[in-house]
Parts: C-alpha cells; sequence; structure tokens
C-alpha cells in the first residue's frame, strides 16, 4: 500500500514568543515492511536553524529553532511510504511465532547472545514506566502464566485491555502516569500501549512503545472526512528465535498496513512528535490534523 | 618511637586502623614532628587557634548550605586544626592509583557514548549502564575536541582494614570540594604557620595553575582568551559558596542558567551590552539539568538547546554532559576487568566490596547477608539513600529484599567496613574520628595531575561513622609530607594564555547586574526605613519622658508617613484608628511576613545581595554577617522597650552605613557597580518623595509644622546642615530648598537626579545616536521639573484650601517618572521578563 500522509501541528500563542527551540519526531523511519518515499518538512515562521541527526533508538530526530517573535508555529509534514506490513503480520500467526513459551523466552533473553543487547533496553524501566505496581504486575500474570505461548498471552493481553478499558479522550495527558490510568481504566492510545508495556516488561520481556498513525475506515457508503485520521500508538513484543511482534490495544487488532510508523522506544518519552522550549509569557493552544490519503 | 601520653593524647583510643597509631600503638612516620609543632605552641594555646580558624572562615564567609535547613542557609564551614599526614611513599602509589582509575573513567565514558564495546563484549552488564538514569542516550555518539573527555575527577578514599587506601566511591559530574580544600589550606597557613614547622608539606597551588589551564585549553575555539563561565544552580546550592569562590580565584564570570541563552548553534551570555559568545563552561549544575528541550523538561537551572551546542563542538562543557553515569557502584565489582580490558594492568587502588545484584550469584550472596551489609542503588549513591542493613528492621529488610527481587540490577552491596579513624582536635586533646578524603583530579596534558591533599571530613562525632557534610561533620587538611625540602612552584608552568583581561561593564551577565541593581535599591530601602522607624520611635521615647500623648496630631502624621513610607497599609491612614500605635509600629519593625516590614525589606535586601557574593571582599562578609546576626538578636529579643528597639536600630544604621562604604570601595564600577548605584539613588529619591508628600503637602499649625520638620530633617540627616547652613529656625521653604531643590548637597532630590542622569549615560547603548535613550528621557524630565520648581510657590496653598496643590503635583510626578525610569532601565537590560515555557506542558521527573 502506498499512503501520503500530511500531518499539521498549530500552537496559537497569547503573548508573542521570541525565540524558541524545537524537537521534532516526525519523519517516519523505515524498516522491513514500511519505506519512506518522500518527506517534506514545512515550518512556519521559517525557521533560523534546522538539523536531522538519528537518535539513540535510530529515529529521524529533526531540530529547529525560530528567532523573532511570533505568535503562531505552524509544523506540517508530508510523508509519501509503501507499507507493505500484511504478509509480516501473517507470520505473527505462524507456528514459528506462537511456539515460543513464556519460559523458554526468559531463559533465551537471559543467555549472553547478541539479540539480548538489542533486546535487553527494552526490558528494564523507562522514564515513563518504572516502578510498576503490584496490581499492573497482577493484571500480566493472568494472561502469562506458566510456559504459555509468549505470543497467546500477548495477544490475550491485548483482548483485554481493549474490553476492560475506556477510551477517553482528556482524562489523561503526556504527563498522566499509567497507574492513574489503569486504576481508572480510562485513557487514550499511548495509555494503553504504555499500560501494555509494563504488563509485559514484569514479565521480564521485552517491549517497545510505537509511535505512528492509523488510517481510518469510513463507515462503508460514506465519503472520508478529511482530519479524521490521527496520531497513534501502539507497542510490541519481542519473541526470542522469532521478532518484534505488534499488538494495537486500542483497536484490538495486529497492525496489517493502516498502521503507519513514526518511531519507536521506550516509552512516550522517547519518541513526543513534537516538543519544544519557547521564550515567552502566557498560554497557548494546539491543534492537530492528521490526514491520510491512501494512493494506491 | 614510643608514646609519651601527655594531656594532648590521655584519651586516645585509636581504632583498628588509624592513621596516626600503628596497631602496637606506636607512632606512624611523620606524626612525631606534628605532635612536637603542637606540643610547641602548646595545648592553651591550640584552644585559641582553634578559634581563630573559626574566625577566618567566618571573615571569609566560608559556609555551605543545607537544603530546608531550620538554621537558614550559610552555615559556616567547620575546619579542625589538626591535619592528617601522608608520607610522600604512600603518596606515590595513591597519586599512581588515582591517575589510573581517572584514566578508566576517561575509556569508560568515551566508550559507553560511542562504541559500547564494555557492553557488547560482556566487561559490563548492559544493565549497569543502561538502567542507571545517568545514562543520557541523549548523549550518545557525541564528539569531543579535547583529548580527554572527563576533565575532572574525584575520589572518596578511606584507610581499609588492610592499611592501604582504598577507594569508596567516585565523583565524576561535577565534584565539590577543591575550593573549600584550597580555603583550607589558606586558613591553616595564615591562622598555624608554626604547624608546617619542618614537615615539608607539598603545595596544593600548582593544582590550581592546572585547573586554570584546563579550562583555557578546554575552548573549542583557538583564541586567546576564551570566554569561560561558571555555571551554578544558585545560591541556594549546598556549596554555591565554592561556586562563587572558584569563580572569582579563576576570574570567571558566575552565572546562571537564565544569564545564557543558544542561538545560530553557539552558546552566549546575556551581558549588559548584548549576547557575548561562551567557549567554555564549568558546569555545577547536575547533568540532568542542563538542558530542558533534551533533558529534564521542568528544569530552569540550565539553557534550552545546550546538548546541540556541544554535539556542534561549539562549546565544552566541563565535566561532559552524561558523566553522571560514571558515579555508579554497579562499576565497581566489574572495574578489575574494564582495568585489564582498556589497559591490561590490576587496578592499583583496592576498591570497597560490592555484589552488583544483578547476577544471580551476587544476588543470592546480598539477600542471605542482608543485615550485614549496605545496600545503594546504582543511580543514587548519596549517602541518605544508603540502606544500612544493622539499622533495618526485619519488615524494612524484608521490604528491601522485595525491592531488590523487583529490579535486582538496580541495586549494589557494600561490605561493611570500620575505616581508620585521624586525630581530632577537640576540646583540648586529640581524639580518633573516622575521615574520608576527596581527592581531586583532572586532566593535564597526557596524564591526569593530581592535588596532593585534598578535603578531609571527619565525623562529627565520635562514634559517628557516616561522614558528611549535610549532617555537620568537621573538615580537616590533609598534608602530603616529605623527607626533602619542598620546592617553590614553579612559576615557568603557567600556561601563556592565562593572563586574564578584566572584563568590563558590557560583559556583565545581566542578571548579575540585575542583581546589583536591586541590591541598591534595597539596601537604600532599608536605611532610610531604618532612620524613619527610628526618628518616630524616639518621638515616642521623648513623648513618654515629656508627658505628651501619643495620640497628638504630630505623632498622627509621623504614623502615617510609617505606613506610606513603607507601603505597610491600612496602617495608619486606614478608616480604623490603631488603638496601639507601638504595637503596629513594631510589627512594621519586626514582622518579617508583612510586605513592606523593615524586616521584609531586609530580607530582600539579604537575597539580592547574596546574590552577588561573588563580588564580596572579606570585610563585606564580616559585616554582612554582622547585619543579620544584630537583626536576628533584635527580632528574638523579647526586651521590645523603646529604648531597646532604637538601639538595635541604631546598630544596624551603623553597619549598613559600613556596609555601603565597603560596596562602594570593593567593587569596581566595570564590575557592575554603577547599576548598584542607580539602584540606591532611584530608591533613595523615590522614598524621599513619599516621605515629603507624606509630612510637607498639607499645611499645618505653626508649632506643629515646626516639630515635623525637625522630625523630616532628623530622618534624613540634615539637621546639622540645616543649622549650619540656614543659621535660622527652621522653616518650610529652606527645608525644601535643602532637600529637595538644593543642587550641592548629595542628600538632595536635585543632587540626586542629577547624578542618576550622568550614571544612566554610562550604561552600554547598542546604538549610537544622538538621541537620548527612552530612560535617559524620563529622567531628563524629572530633573528638568525639578530644576524650573520654586520653593516660594511649592509652600503656597490655594484659596481656602489646606493642600499645597503644587508641591503635591511636583512630588506625583516626580515619582511617577521615577517608577518609570525603574521600569525601563528594567526592560532594556535585565531580559528576564520572558519565562522559558514548554511546548506542550510535559515534566516528566526522569
Amino acid at each position: 500500500m502506498k499512503y501520503s500522509v500530511k500531518h499539521t501541528t498549530l500552537y496559537e500563542y497569547d503573548n508573542y514568543v521570541s525565540y524558541c527551540h524545537n524537537m521534532a519526531t516526525l519523519k517516519p523511519r523505515e524498516f522491513q515492511g514500511q519505506s519512506l518515499l518522500s518527506f517534506q518538512l514545512n515550518i512556519s515562521p521559517k525557521p533560523t536553524e534546522i538539523s536531522e541527526r538519528p537518535d539513540f533508538f535510530g529515529n529521524n530526530i529533526t531540530r529547529f529553532s525560530i528567532q523573532g517573535l511570533h505568535n503562531k508555529l505552524e509544523v506540517t509534514t508530508i510523508s509519501e511510504m509503501t507499507r507493505d506490513y500484511a504478509g509480516i503480520r501473517d507470520s505473527f500467526f505462524s507456528y514459528r511465532c506462537k511456539n515460543i513459551g513464556l519460559k523458554d523466552a526468559v531463559e533465551a533473553l537471559n543467555s549472553n547472545t547478541p539479540q539480548k543487547l538489542e533486546t535487553q533496553p527494552f526490558v528494564l524501566e523507562s522514564p515513563l514506566i518504572r516502578k510498576v505496581n503490584d496490581n499492573i504486575r497482577e493484571y500480566a500474570r493472568v494472561s502469562f502464566q506458566g510456559n504459555r505461548s509468549v505470543f497467546d498471552a500477548a495477544y490475550e493481553l491485548m483482548e483485554r485491555i481493549y474490553c476492560d478499558f475506556d477510551f477517553v479522550a482528556g482524562f489523561t495527558n503526556v504527563t498522566t502516569p499509567i497507574s492513574e490510568a489503569f486504576e481508572e481504566k480510562k485513557g487514550v492510545c499511548q495509555d494503553f500501549a504504555q499500560i501494555a508495556i509494563a504488563c509485559v516488561r514484569t514479565m521480564g520481556l521485552p517491549a517497545r512503545y510505537i509511535s505512528g498513525y492509523i488510517e481510518t475506515i469510513p463507515p462503508e457508503g460514506k465519503e472520508k472526512l478529511i482530519g479524521t485520521d490521527a496520531s497513534h500508538a501502539w507497542f510490541a513484543v519481542y519473541i526470542p528465535g522469532f521478532g518484534w511482534v505488534d499488538f494495537d490495544p486500542t483497536n484490538n487488532q495486529l497492525p496489517a498496513d493502516q498502521h503507519l510508523v513514526l518511531a519507536w522506544g521506550r516509552d512516550y518519552y522517547d519518541v513526543p512528535p513534537l516538543k519544544g522550549v519557547i521564550y515567552s509569557n502566557g498560554k497557548s493552544k494546539m491543534t492537530v490534523a492528521v490526514d491520510i490519503q491512501k494512493i494506491s | 618511637m614510643t608514646l609519651v601520653k601527655d594531656s594532648l593524647l590521655q584519651n586516645y583510643m585509636a581504632g583498628t586502623t588509624d592513621e596516626m597509631m600503628t596497631s602496637s600503638m606506636e607512632l606512624k612516620p611523620g606524626w612525631d614532628l606534628l605532635l612536637k609543632n603542637l606540643r610547641n605552641i602548646g595545648i592553651n594555646e591550640l584552644s585559641s587557634r582553634q578559634e581563630d580558624l573559626n574566625w577566618h572562615l567566618a571573615e571569609n564567609g566560608v559556609t555551605y548550605n543545607v537544603y530546608n535547613d531550620p538554621q537558614g542557609l550559610n552555615r559556616p564551614w567547620n575546619l579542625n586544626l589538626a591535619p592528617s599526614i601522608i608520607t610522600s611513599e604512600e603518596w606515590y602509589t595513591i597519586e599512581k592509583g588515582i591517575q589510573q582509575r581517572a584514566k578508566l573513567f576517561d575509556l569508560i565514558i568515551k566508550d559507553l557514548y560511542g562504541k559500547r564495546e564494555l557492553i557488547t563484549k560482556g566487561i559490563v552488564p548492559l544493565e549497569v549502564i543502561y538502567s542507571h538514569r545517568g545514562f543520557l542516550r541523549q548523549c550518545d555518539q557525541i564528539e569531543y575536541k579535547t583529548n580527554k573527555q572527563l576533565q575532572i575527577y574525584a575520589a572518596d578514599l578511606s584507610r581499609g582494614p588492610d592499611g592501604r587506601i582504598w577507594v569508596i566511591s567516585d565523583r565524576t559530574q561535577a565534584p565539590s570540594g577543591m575550593g573549600y580544600a584550597l580555603e583550607n589550606r589558606l586558613t591553616m597557613g595564615r591562622v598555624l604557620p608554626d604547624l608546617f614547622q619542618g614537615m615539608n608539606v607539598k603545595k596544593i597551588s600548582n593544582f590550581f595553575q592546572h585547573f586554570n589551564n584546563l579550562l583555557i585549553e578546554s575552548s573549542p575555539r583557538n583564541v586567546d582568551n576564551p570566554n569561560i563561565v561558571v555555571l551554578t544552580p544558585g545560591p541556594l546550592n549546598e556549596t554555591y559558596f565554592e561556586h562563587a569562590y572558584l569563580a572569582s580565584y579563576l576570574g570567571y564570570s558566575l552565572v546562571q542558567g537564565n544569564d545564557l541563552v543558544v542561538r545560530d548553534k553557539q552558546l552566549w551570555m546575556k551581558s549588559l551590552k548584548g549576547l557575548k559568545r561562551i567557549d567554555v563552561v564549568l558546569r555545577r549544575v547536575d547533568d540532568m539539568y542542563v538542558d530542558p528541550l533534551e533533558l529534564r523538561e521542568d528544569s530552569h537551572l540550565g539553557v534550552p538547546g545546550l546538548l546541540e551546542v556541544v554535539r556542534n563542538k561549539n562549546v565544552a562543557i566541563v565535566n561532559p554532559v552524561g558523566s553522571r553515569v560514571l558515579e555508579n557502584p554497579g562499576l565497581i565489582p566489574f572495574m578489575q576487568g574494564i582495568s585489564k580490558y582498556f589497559l591490561n594492568e590490576p587496578l592499583i587502588l583496592p576498591q570497597i566490596a560490592s555484589w552488583w545484584c544483578g547476577q544471580a550469584k551476587e544476588r543470592q550472596y546480598v539477600l542471605d547477608h542482608l543485615p550485614y551489609l549496605n545496600v545503594k542503588r546504582i543511580d543514587r549513591a548519596q549517602t541518605d539513600n544508603i540502606f544500612v542493613g544493622n539499622q533495618l528492621t526485619q519488615s524494612e529488610l524484608d521490604e528491601l529484599a522485595k525491592q531488590i527481587m523487583d529490579r535486582p540490577y538496580r541495586f549494589v552491596a557494600q561490605e561493611r567496613i570500620a575505616f581508620s579513624t585521624t586525630p581530632t582536635y577537640v576540646n583540648g586533646m586529640l581524639e580518633p574520628r573516622n575521615m574520608v578524603w576527596r581527592t581531586f583530579a583532572l586532566a593535564h596534558k597526557e596524564k591526569y595531575s593530581v592535588m596532593p591533599g585534598g578535603l578531609l571530613r571527619v565525623g562529627s562525632d565520635i562514634n559517628d561513622a557516616a561522614v558528611s557534610n549535610q549532617a555537620g561533620g568537621l573538615s580537616k587538611d590533609i598534608w602530603i609530607i616529605s623527607d626533602k625540602e619542598v620546592a617553590v612552584p614553579n612559576i615557568s608552568s603557567l600556561s601563556p594564555k592565562t593572563s586574564i583581561s578584566l572584563s568590563g561593564l558590557d560583559d556583565l551577565p545581566s542578571l548579575t547586574a540585575e542583581n546589583l541593581f536591586w541590591a541598591g535599591r534595597y539596601i537604600g530601602r532599608t536605611l532610610t526605613t531604618a532612620r524613619f522607624l527610628r526618628m518616630a520611635l524616639k518621638q515616642i521615647s521623648y513623648s513618654q519622658v515629656a508627658d505628651r500623648q501619643l495620640s497628638s496630631e504630630y505623632l498622627k502624621i509621623i504614623f502615617r508617613t510609617i505606613t506610606n513610607l513603607t507601603s505597610t497599609f491600612p496602617g495608619f491612614v486606614g478608616k480604623e484608628e490603631i488603638k496601639d500605635p507601638y504595637q503596629e509600629i513594631l510589627s512594621v519593625i519586626f514582622d518579617k511576613e508583612r510586605e513592606g516590614s523593615l524586616s521584609y525589606t531586609i530580607q530582600l535586601f539579604s537575597n539580592a545581595y547574596f546574590s552577588i557574593r561573588n563580588l564580596w571582599s572579606s570585610d563585606m562578609w564580616r559585616v554582612f554577617g554582622r547585619i543579620e546576626s544584630i537583626w536576628k538578636e533584635a527580632r528574638e529579643d523579647s526586651d521590645t522597650s523603646v529604648r531597646k528597639v532604637i538601639q538595635a536600630l541604631d546598630q544596624l544604621i551603623t553597619r549598613l552605613i559600613a556596609l555601603m562604604g565597603l560596596v562602594e570601595e570593593s567593587i569596581l564600577i566595570e564590575q557592575g557597580l554603577l547599576l548598584y548605584f542607580i539602584g540606591l539613588q532611584l530608591e533613595q529619591s523615590m522614598l524621599n518623595i513619599s516621605k515629603c508628600r507624606s509630612l510637607l503637602v498639607y499645611e499645618l499649625d505653626e508649632q506643629i509644622e515646626y516639630e515635623v520638620l525637625e522630625a523630616l530633617l532628623n530622618s534624613h540627616e540634615s539637621l546639622n546642615i540645616y543649622r549650619h547652613s540656614y543659621r535660622s529656625h527652621i522653616k518650610l521653604e529652606n527645608v525644601i530648598e535643602l532637600i529637595i531643590l538644593d543642587m550641592k548637597y548629595p542628600r538632595s532630590l536635585a543632587y540626586r537626579l542629577n547624578r542618576l542622569m550622568k550614571d544612566l549615560k554610562v550604561l552600554p547603548h547598542s546604538k549610537v545616536s544622538h538621541e537620548l535613550t527612552n530612560y535617559e528621557k524620563l529622567i531628563f524630565e524629572a530633573f528638568s521639573k525639578l530644576r524650573l520648581a520654586e520653593a516660594k510657590k511649592l509652600i503656597a496653598t490655594r484659596d481656602d484650601s489646606k493642600i499645597r496643590e503644587d508641591l503635591d503635583q511636583l512630588l506625583a510626578e516626580l515619582s511617577d517618572l521615577l517608577f518609570q525610569t525603574s521600569l525601563a532601565v528594567n526592560n532594556t537590560y535585565f531580559s528576564h521578563t520572558y519565562q522559558q515555557n514548554q511546548l506542550v506542558a510535559q515534566n516528566f521527573k526522569v
């Protein structure tokens, strides 16, 4: 599948901003199953300086600064990409993937192999997922038992989160601790992903946070509305001997072609789409619009 | 050497290991001479020398802060007169050991933020690094121009039961203590020169020369005089004294995050003249806090975008951001392996036995021996976070075991050791106290240069094994002694780049300028307020003797002026009459919670003044200390009689005047004294206007007016001048002439405004223009209005009105113009009106 994604973030400030420094994780990364055909980044007002570099996790980071008074900041990206993930998704259901049991997996991970270096960083606690409480641990244990298939357990965990939690926009924000979303059983995609990651990690298994987009499919017979697509987040579990397997607890499905990846990290902290420091007084208002067009 | 048991040593019961005594109670080498020197000084004299030491340190304002300390900021630094000694033979090994360790840590940090071979080759477990919160992924692959990445290294040492010096912990991110070590040595030399007799103590001054060279040579820009700043978290920090001390000793600007800004991939300091490029930052801010864009978002101690400047190699940070990961007891068990890997040699100095719980066997050992071990988190090794096994209850031990099982890789357990004791002078005798010795090393050419000495801390109590400043320990000097004469420091080793040009007013950090400005304003406010209150109290006192009613018309006017002058409304101008005027005045004097009160103003003054302490001279420290203690005593005194309060105000005023004199003679105009003057003149002018408006605008009965005028002249310290100049009965017209219009009298308003006009002209302008700046226009307008006024017209009233409208209008206009001038100076030079904010609220506590 070929997609064109337009992602616009607009900040409007009550007072003029004299200067700002920003960091964006908005350029999609490439890997097997996803490639980037073209990428445009438009920033208004025009940045005084801008540079790009890979981060620790191999994501593309753009850094820019704006000098001079402004009361509006608009960041627009247009990413053209192909996503060919359906085959990969199908392989998750294979015997080779499902066959790995929990005990075998932990054992395999603890042996000193090169894969440990790649995966162990995603077992350790991370900035936003740490000091995981016993309630979350118990919640995880319901699905992860004995030497059950890791895939089956993670699949069930995804289903349970989907059923047990309500999607409520505005109840949490990016700084809400996962324990709060967990106790209230409310949140948005990034809370669900992070709760799932916390659960998986309590079992000693690697889990990572994926930031991206999801294409919404309009109800049958209706025209798709512009801007109804959204930033999205889900998680992946590492199954030794197989590899990373994606799960989307918000939609209770294994991501295929409608899920487009921007970046991954240990949790949201590693991959915020846009952050910055401004020199100003007063408040700001943010609006985000994402529009995904299927080209072919 | 057999031991002479005299009064100095009568109770000396050395611990298992002692610096002075062998296990068979014989003196170790060098100590006989030190004891001889101590005895020669004499037991009685020693006590007085100890007092001298304390006095000298207090004189020089050597302090450290304890967060949330009920005793307030600025605890005096303690230095015990008995030094500890190390022979040069032993020092040789220790020095080699420290150099080796510094070199290893340099190689480790380069590896961790580079190829990470230590991890891929299995020499260090991944979790020891990756689960340490000081491992900053943002710093990955950053390259540096300097040969060494770790520029400063410090180690805490102690002597183990085997008699060797052991490494207890490593300090790598912003090691503190070298300033204290230097001040300790200088103070010892001043107070106890005779103690050094024949000891051949190695000098530590060379080390600071190397330090200076290190900073200069770190500059990524190849210029003769790179711009170097010392970045401090501010006056509340525990070791702020040292930041200010090092900045002033080395001659660099002391700045806070707010003073710096990143533009065009460069780091700049906001100075009065504008932006000035910075090449080297000596960092005393913890690394998580230095860049709120990439690191801790809630930090206001850093500079947004700083890391990108580092990435572009446009600034050197000493030590580099990310070096906290080396302060990691989890590394200790792997140091032998690391040393073998990098250097193919064993560690020279033994380390404290440590077990990292990320390994199954070690974890089991730790869990089995928990009550006998000390447990630390790998990234929180400070003393307040140590679990001391034998001090925990069973349930606390269980809880700890659970935490270890949960995240074993975060924990390290260490053997509990009885470290050596060293003789400490207490109440006329030497007492053995546990010691910790901090040593410092600096990158110097191809090697590391180690300070021959350091900072020794001993427990505050004979039974106290925990040694820390926070807990109120004592410090000591430590001497490396030699049989040979000590060579005079080699002057030719000084770097050719070390000549430091005195930075001018243009380069003054704008935060320092702002603090000086406010120091001037607040000291002016304190003095004017104190003088007026003293005058008012004298009137009360007089009225008690002369049997005059406190409610008399005259006193009411004075009291109202107190309220007006201090803005402690409603006070005496409120609708309700105050039943007990004296209580109200006491509140205006002492209630520090009350905005505008004298105590409140003194607090503002102290804060502003304290924040420029890097500019202070030692006399200023002393006088400032006196002001604080006088006022503390006065506030706590239960005797609030008029006489007693007047006495306190007298003392306060005398010291304030002394301090003002010292400020003027100790700080250069180029260092920012100009800003202080501008603040002072503005404040005094505004308060004088306020006083005159409150006292002179209403027409009064002749007798009352006379008394009011006398009071005004009195509070203005102008009564004698008046008598001398006019030789007459006090008349309103003359008073206005003298204290408002006189161009020659330094206390008059006209004189002050004229001076302000001149001073404001000297401030750096970014544009060359014949036009006046906005603040110059304002002050010029004020001055012109004043010059056009005539005393005769000002004192007139119109029709039946009892109000002198011309005077009132003039004073109101002047007051407004001065307020605007102050605002304009603020907006032009102190650009802190824009706050740093996060684009998205994301204050993660990482």
